[in-house]
């Protein structure tokens, strides 16, 4: 997770009234994609998968220092509650998801985060959502003739051969959900025990 | 020129003129032009005013309106209902021809030309035209008031005048018992003494005009063009009697009392007939109101009083006659120097110096007790010298504003206005009982003129539109705590405007705050001069320097910034800019410094091209 380059903040995120919830649901609507947007442009410039609320209301993303404003907890809650929803529920194409507090089982990605902070503490954002990620796993599998040949996970999120891919160094739980909707479609299979995966593409 | 065109107020009322006092008002009321009913003239208003009769109606009042000055009304007449009939005021005018050839030659086209013009004139003239009513010569003999103390009937004083009452403070006392009798006493009895004579008949020297329209042969030859037909029908037999006859030659039926009454009664079972000459010309000789909701006999009261008390008269008297001097108001009827006879003329002391000064101020306080413990005697006295009350009332406020010197000039302003919205003004008692919506109705009218008066320009300063509580607060101030409006009757009163047509409205906003603004403004209005504004933002730069880029955000407003620029109240400014963010054209910013609002650049498609190039 380091960061590269200065995130390059949209000019909403200097509009003092921003960080105050709408009353008027139109207003709210464009207010909520705004911020939607702005989560996933920041969570990809950092490849962040998931994001801790209480840990990001501190960061640049929720508050704006220069303008001394700030997104609390709760109205993050609000906004990334809406990311979760689809369209249809009037929510915001279900761009993020709720990690349940499962304590310590995702401990997986090596950062912990997620753990024993309760409910709605920690969500994915889905700036690539799992089904997007599996197209392009499969389509990078495509490119490099790698059909019927077997890579473990750790190859895919580390190896040297997915460099330069946008998955490279992703979450292992964000891989592996990818890689079971590509099993769903019959497009790749995973043997091997937890932490050990293996997978072959089709 | 019997009928003359009138003029509307903004609340569809009658144009007042100055001095002129609104007297009753009644709803539903048609109009007869002698007994044929005047097509469109059908429902409608009634106004009685001091100087004139008026009718409005309810439909296209402002093509159907008119007024009757009552200086050329000769008498009016009561009719009460009959079956279907409703209770009729059958009001007589003043023959303007006769009138006309009695007079000089130079001085008949004046007075025709005059009558046909506001009643603001030279007085020579109007006391001339009101000879007919108020003859000189005839003193009402046989006036008696009946002393309070004894019952003992005593003869009117001849020198006693009903116009200059309040001045004559030296009354006779009763003859048999010898106790002063209250002036309300003695002026009852002169009015009703001279309206008994005045429709007393036969009397060709007091009123040729009733002479006239009797059919009696005139004294004077040339006042009667319609001797030779002037033949009198009995009331009861409908027998066409000689002219001359009091009584009728068949059943002896009196045929004194005002025979032409008898025609005018519609549903009257006799035929009718000999009313050719009804009409003939723009002067009828008879308007009828009929009073289908009722109210018929507090206008036929006041109506009548308005006659007797001739506040039209009064135009350019001076505002307090002083008694001690004796000498009566130049505009007064010519009966008035009679007043001074009786005074005790005390000789007028040659004060100089501080000496006269304080005498002259002793009298002045003398006169003052006397007009006020003259006015609160009766109510009917209060009438007879309101305008001299009113007069004393004016000078008091100016005093007392000018000792107490405090207070914002607007108030004090508000205040000493009230001497005038008081005659304005619309109280219960000046509607009949009983008759609710008619009440809330003309105080809907009040209110919309109250609000639309240039002159107040309460609305304006109020940048078009204010609290409805405000100005229950105002209007209930300028009444001067006399005939208050309970909040519930301001309340209808007010979500009546729409239904009346008058030029404002009542609004309500999304959290319940009644507002009254004018009938043309809109929403939209006001957010084009919101939107006005936050461009104005954009261009000039903020006075400190501002983390954000101002030319793209403006800057933000606060409920009470906007009730400053735009002279709103800020209960006002909150709801408008509220209402603006409702339709989306602003955003709110919550922070330490309170809600403020911006313009809505969240969900402007600017921002939208912004935000799409991040991703």
């Amino acid at each position: 997770m380091t960061t590269t380059a200065p995130f390059p903040f949209p000019p909403t995120y200097n509009f003092p009234p921003f960080f105050t919830p709408q009353p008027n649901t139109t207003t709210r609507h464009s207010q909520l994609e705004k911020w939607s947007s702005l989560i996933q442009s920041w969570c990809r410039h950092h490849r962040q998968y998931r994001l801790s609320l209480i840990d990001a209301v501190e960061t640049p993303l929720f508050h704006n220092t220069t303008l001394r404003k700030r997104l609390d907890l709760r109205e993050a809650r609000a906004v990334i509650d809406w990311m979760t929803k689809s369209e249809e529920e009037g929510g915001g194409g279900r761009r993020a998801e709720w990690v349940p507090d499962a304590g310590g089982a995702s401990s997986s990605g090596g950062l912990g985060i997620g753990a024993g902070q309760g409910p709605k503490a920690v969500a994915w954002i889905w700036w690539r959502r799992p089904e997007e990620w599996a197209d392009v796993l499969a389509e990078w599998v495509e490119e490099t003739g790698q059909r019927g040949s077997v890579l473990t996970v750790y190859e895919l999120i580390h190896g040297e051969g997915a460099m330069s891919q946008e998955f490279h160094g992703m979450d292992t739980d964000v891989m592996l959900r990818s890689l079971n909707i590509l099993v769903k479609r019959g497009r790749a299979q995973i043997f091997g025990g937890e932490g050990q995966e293996g997978v072959k593409f089709f | 020129m019997f009928f003359k065109s009138l003029d509307l107020t903004t609340a569809l009322r009658p144009l007042l003129l100055p001095d002129e006092i609104l007297l009753f008002v009644q709803d539903a009321v048609g109009l007869y032009e002698g007994k044929y009913k005047i097509q469109n003239y059908q429902n409608g208003h009634a106004y009685l005013t001091s100087h004139r009769v008026c009718y409005v109606a309810a439909e296209e009042p402002r093509k159907y309106s008119v007024a009757i000055d009552l200086k050329e009304l000769d008498r009016v007449e009561s009719q009460a209902g009959f079956l279907k009939s409703s209770p009729k005021v059958t009001i007589y005018s003043k023959p303007q021809k006769k009138t006309d050839k009695s007079r000089s030659a130079t001085a008949s086209p004046a007075v025709a030309q005059q009558s046909a013009l506001h009643p603001t004139h030279s007085l020579s003239h109007l006391s001339q035209t009101n000879l007919p009513q108020n003859p000189p010569s005839p003193k009402p003999i046989n006036a008696t008031w009946i002393c309070p103390i004894c019952s003992f009937s005593n003869p009117v004083p001849s020198n006693f005048d009903p116009a200059t009452s309040s001045a004559a403070a030296n009354l006779p006392p009763c003859l048999a018992c010898g106790i002063k009798p209250p002036l309300t006493t003695v002026l009852k009895a002169a009015i009703n003494a001279a309206t008994s004579r005045e429709s007393s008949l036969p009397n060709p020297v007091t009123s040729p005009a009733i002479a006239q329209e009797t059919g009696q042969p005139n004294t004077n030859a040339s006042l009667s063009p319609f001797g030779p037909g002037g033949t009198v029908s009995c009331p009861r037999c409908t027998f066409v009697n000689h002219p001359s006859l009091v009584e009728c030659e068949i059943c002896g039926a009196s045929l004194s009392a005002s025979p032409s009454a008898n025609a005018n009664r519609v549903d009257s079972p006799g035929p009718l007939f000999e009313q050719s000459h009804i009409a003939n010309t723009e002067v009828s000789e008879c308007i009828k109101l009929s009073f289908r909701a009722g109210g018929d006999k507090t206008f036929y009261e006041r109506l009548k009083g308005a006659l007797v008390q001739r506040k039209w008269l009064l135009q350019n008297a001076p505002p307090v006659p002083s008694p001690s001097q004796g000498t009566s108001s130049p505009g007064l009827p010519p009966l008035a120097p009679s007043v001074e006879s009786p005074l005790p003329s005390a000789p007028r002391p040659s004060g100089v110096g501080i000496a006269g000064l304080e005498r002259r101020g002793l009298e002045a306080r003398k006169k003052n007790e006397l007009v006020i413990g003259n006015a609160f005697e009766d109510l009917e006295a209060l009438m007879a010298s309101a305008k001299q009350i009113v007069a004393l009332a004016e000078t008091l406020a100016r005093e007392s504003g000018m000792t107490t010197n405090g207070g914002s000039p607007e108030t004090s302003a508000v205040l000493s206005e009230s001497a005038a919205a008081l005659g304005m003004v619309t109280t219960k008692d000046m509607i009949s009982s009983g008759s609710e919506s008619l009440y809330l109705s003309e105080l809907a009218r009040d209110l919309a003129e109250y609000l639309t008066d240039d002159r107040k320009g309460i609305l304006q300063r109020e940048g078009g539109i204010m609290s409805l509580i405000d100005l229950w607060a105002v209007f209930n101030r300028s009444r001067n705590g006399v005939e208050l409006a309970s909040p519930s009757d301001f309340q209808k009163a007010a979500e009546l405007w729409e239904k009346l047509k008058l030029p404002v409205r009542l609004r309500r906003f999304k959290s319940g705050l009644l507002v009254v603004q004018r009938y043309d403004w809109s929403d939209e209005k006001t957010i084009e001069k919101l939107q006005a504004w936050m461009d104005e933002l954009r261009r000039v730069p903020p006075d400190d320097s501002v983390p954000w880029d101002w030319s793209l955000f403006g800057r933000a407003v606060t409920a009470h910034e906007a009730a400053q620029r735009f002279k709103w109240s800020v209960g006002v400014a909150a709801e408008e800019l509220e209402m603006a963010e409702d339709r989306g054209v602003l955003c709110r910013e919550e922070g330490i410094e309170g809600l403020r609002f911006w313009r809505n650049y969240i969900s402007s498609s600017e921002c939208d091209d912004f935000s799409r190039l991040i991703i």
